[in-house]
């Protein structure tokens, strides 16, 4: 009992560690970010359920079409995912980076590069496509450029390429058709620069 | 589908009500746009009507809201306080209650014997909250915080004026958290304007009670028009146009009638049978003439003006404008029963048989005649009051709707704060002490000689003896400060630098309250010695079988019972919470049961939270750790505490408010299990019995 056991657990009690301390501050910032944000759509005329959502546990709301919508899983990106590469270009980067220094004392295997998560989401290509185009952009000193790889690159590049274009065309959103394009750029940009990489 | 009722669930609703509410706190705050669910879109920042105005289905959610509608309908101040210190107070529930549990295994996992655990721990802690509030919150106030409580008031032996400086401090601080930043000066000079002029005598209760309860009836408000447009206006203005306008002058007599004047054929419940044609027309020949007798002499005793709750038929508005008699009908039961109110007039019974009889008591008129605002005609009355209450009306004008609503819920609430400010009101509380004697009688001596010395400790907010002026005023006599030394000096009068006249009111505060000291300091020992020979025999026979108990552990209990007076206020700006969060943690140390150590603390370290929002926009000197530590060191060295923002708030506002938390608190955590269904239950317990009682 809280009240009572008090006493005892405050000679028990330590405080806690370093590790422990950057948790809990991260679930708080979470907390209120998820506060902030349901508030927002509370004032937009969302209504608040009186459900929780089964995987996070926050409250659900519903929006005025009937649609059910979780704030945490829906927009917040849980505290994981900074560290996938799909999802952020700063992994990415850190990704390539590590493969590359390790390349550097091993013999060079093209494979490595091409070693991306296999499909990822379409609004966060764009992560991985400049995750790719800023690990090849200084071009790595004593590994002299791999004519194999290059062209995995860029067969990968081109078929990233085309089903884009494939993907826009039968688009009807307008987020999706900008999120295309931009898309489509960065491939154009990755190819180019692998282009001058060769020569 | 059931869903086991807990703090976390509750932290999680109050924590998106407070994201919502936090934007529009305080002077600082925001105006806040919500769009309604039926697509309308409102503006405001009263916390009262966002809340009101969001969808929300969780059962938490309704409830939080439901109390602090009901919170408001009483002290009409508050709301986003409320809700503020609702989450502080359930977060720091649970941070003691997860001191248990380890925090990184999921919350997910609930057997049902910690189910069960979790449910009776709640409960324990509601009786310990509960317990506080009822026997110890009281006594902290009395004993400690009442030494701090400025008056609005200037006291002059046994008048208590009320000078309007310190009405309009009090009231641009509530304005301020409600009004618009270009119109809460403007609004609290109206509201001020209006309260001396309707106030007759010192009867400002009365007052206050009239105009909360019909402030519908006492506003006109007039869309199209800028904000500086709104006035005071003498008389009454009724929300109807008149069916016959006949001008008059000099005083005239008014009556009033709930019933058409013209005779029906029949009434309900009895048959009229007609025989002939010729019976049809000397019926009807017959009401035309009763009809027009009526009015004649109505006319006969000057009554130029009838009040109507019914549509009168065309036949009586033809004959009172043969008569001269101006009718005005439809009127609403409200506005009638204020007439009432004012004038005191019963309304105009129908005589049955001859018209010989008086009109009891017809009530005398200055004035009546229409009133055009904008495009809509009103009835403009000059009323000759008979009770404390001047009637005067306040005509709102707004470019929109929605604004003028916001002035007008602003204004109401204000009459409701002040309304509960200007009680007096009462503190029951346990006062535990220490005692050394064995016997009943020393007991008994010693607690009247500590109850004595508290009552005047604790009223002497109004009496101030002349040291104790010393200390609290530091510089009383000079007038014109140079502005660094009232900066530095300001104690909890707070002088504005440059307004000279506010400084000639609280000097003639500060004089009269010292001259005024042995007359009422006599008064009220004799008053509070009378009270505490009624609770001292109270207190002898309830405690009877406790001071048995006592001999052998040395603690008395008895039950005291004070008053905070009428009128007492303190500075804004977290003051309130400040000083109590101190005294709390001050009872903390000395006390002794663990729960109302933990009580304490809870309730301590949650007020604290109040302030920190409210400061939060200030930087450098003035943000809330400074001003924090500077209470903190003043309160501990005995020195008047110094408060930078000029501006009052009621002391009870504040008292109800922590109340009502803490009830709504209890409920929440007496939640075990909440049961969603699609329907509501049926309620036909009410017609079975009726149908028995016919029976």
């Amino acid at each position: 009992m809280a009240l009572n056991g008090a006493e005892v657990d405050d000679f028990s009690w330590e405080p806690p560690t370093e590790a422990e301390t950057k948790v809990l501050q991260a679930r708080r910032e979470r907390q209120d970010r998820i506060s902030r944000l349901m508030g927002d759509y509370l004032l937009r005329g969302y209504r608040m359920l009186g459900e929780t959502c089964a995987e996070c546990g926050t409250i659900l709301l519903q929006d005025k079409q009937r649609k059910i919508y979780c704030v945490a899983c829906q927009e917040l990106d849980s505290d994981v995912d900074k560290d996938n590469p799909a999802l952020n270009a700063q992994a990415a980067l850190s990704q390539a980076r590590e493969h590359q220094l390790a390349s550097a004392t091993e013999p060079p295997s093209g494979s490595r590069l091409t070693a991306q998560p296999p499909v990822p989401r379409p609004e966060h290509c764009e992560g991985a496509a400049a995750g790719l185009k800023a690990a090849q952009g200084p071009p790595p000193p004593t590994v002299p450029p791999d004519a194999d790889a290059v062209a995995c690159t860029q067969t990968a590049l081109l078929q990233k390429l085309t089903w884009a274009s494939a993907e826009l065309g039968s688009s009807a959103s307008l987020e999706t058709s900008i999120q295309l394009c931009g898309l489509i750029r960065a491939c154009a940009e990755a190819l180019h620069s692998l282009k001058q990489l060769q020569h | 589908m059931a869903v086991v009722g807990s703090v976390k669930t509750a932290l999680q609703v109050a924590e998106v009500l407070e994201a919502i509410v936090s934007r529009c706190v305080g002077p600082e705050g925001r105006q806040v746009l919500c769009t309604k669910p039926t697509g309308e879109v409102l503006l405001s920042r009263d916390g009262g009507r966002l809340l009101e105005a969001l969808h929300l289905d969780h059962p938490i959610a309704r409830i939080i809201v439901a109390c602090v509608s009901s919170h408001l309908k009483k002290t009409g101040d508050g709301a986003k306080t409320f809700v503020i210190f609702l989450c502080h107070l359930l977060r720091g529930l649970r941070a003691i209650t997860e001191k248990e549990k380890d925090s990184l295994i999921s919350e997910n996992i609930q057997t049902f014997e910690r189910c069960w655990k979790n449910c009776c721990q709640w409960k324990f802690i509601c009786q310990a909250l509960l317990t506080f509030q009822t026997q110890i919150l009281d006594g902290i106030m009395d004993q400690y915080l009442s030494r701090h409580f400025l008056s609005i008031f200037s006291s002059s032996a046994k008048e208590r004026t009320l000078c309007r400086s310190s009405l309009e401090l009090l009231l641009e601080a509530y304005f301020c958290g409600r009004v618009g930043r270009n119109n809460h000066k403007f609004i609290s000079q109206l509201m001020c304007n209006f309260f001396f002029k309707s106030t007759i005598s010192d009867s400002r209760l009365e007052v206050f009670e009239l105009v909360d309860d019909c402030f519908v009836e006492l506003n006109v408000s007039v869309t199209g028009l800028p904000v500086s447009d709104s006035r005071i206006i003498d008389g009454l203005v009724l929300h109807r146009d008149f069916s016959v306008y006949c001008p008059a002058d000099g005083d005239m007599r008014v009556a009033i009638v709930r019933e058409t004047i013209q005779p029906l054929f029949s009434t309900s419940g009895s048959e009229f049978v007609l025989n002939s044609e010729a019976q049809f027309q000397t019926s009807q020949i017959w009401i035309m003439e009763r009809t027009k007798s009526i009015m004649k002499h109505l006319r006969s005793q000057n009554v130029r003006l009838l009040l109507s709750s019914v549509k009168q038929p065309d036949l009586v508005i033809y004959y009172a404008r043969l008569n001269g008699i101006s009718v005005v009908d439809c009127l609403s039961s409200e506005e009638i029963s204020l007439i009432q109110r004012i004038i005191s007039l019963s309304p105009f019974v129908l005589p049955q048989a001859s018209l010989q009889c008086e009109i009891s008591n017809p009530a005398l008129v200055k004035f009546c005649k229409p009133l055009i605002l904008r495009s809509k005609r009103y009835v403009h009355l000059g009323l000759m009051s008979t009770c404390t209450f001047a009637p005067h009306c306040i005509i709102l004008c707004g470019p929109v709707q929605g604004l003028i609503e916001q002035h007008e819920n602003a204004l109401h609430g204000a009459f409701k704060m002040l309304r509960q400010l200007f009680k007096d009101f009462d503190l029951n509380y346990v006062k535990k002490s220490n005692d050394q004697n064995d016997t009943l009688s020393p007991h008994v001596k010693n607690n009247d000689e500590l109850e004595k010395n508290q009552y005047l400790q604790a009223h002497s907010n109004l009496v101030v003896s002349d040291a104790e002026l010393e200390t609290y005023i530091p510089c009383s006599t000079p007038k014109l400060l140079p502005t660094d030394t009232v900066q530095t000096d300001e104690t909890w009068r707070c002088l504005p630098p440059e307004n000279k006249k506010i400084n000639d009111d609280y000097e003639l505060l500060i004089e009269s309250n010292s001259s005024s000291n042995p007359i009422t300091e006599n008064t009220r020992i004799e008053t509070y010695c009378e009270n505490l020979q009624v609770t001292n025999i109270a207190g002898k026979e309830s405690t009877l079988p406790m001071k048995y108990k006592s001999l052998d552990t040395h603690i008395s209990q008895s039950y005291c019972s004070s008053s905070v007076p009428a009128g007492c206020v303190l500075p804004v700006g977290g003051s309130f919470e400040i000083l109590l969060h101190y005294y709390l943690l001050n009872y903390a140390k000395k006390c002794q049961q663990l729960q109302e150590i933990m009580v304490s603390k809870l309730i301590a370290s949650a007020l604290l939270g109040i302030p920190k929002i409210l400061y939060k926009p200030k930087k450098g000197n003035h943000n809330f750790p400074q001003i924090y530590l500077r209470a903190l060191h003043a309160l501990q060295t005995n020195q008047p505490i110094i408060s930078c923002q000029a501006g009052l708030e009621s002391v009870i506002g504040k008292y109800h408010l922590l109340t009502s938390v803490l009830q709504c608190l209890t409920k929440i955590l007496t939640v075990d299990l909440i049961i969603n269904i699609k329907r509501q239950p049926q309620k036909s317990c009410d017609q079975d019995s009726e149908d028995e009682l016919q029976h």
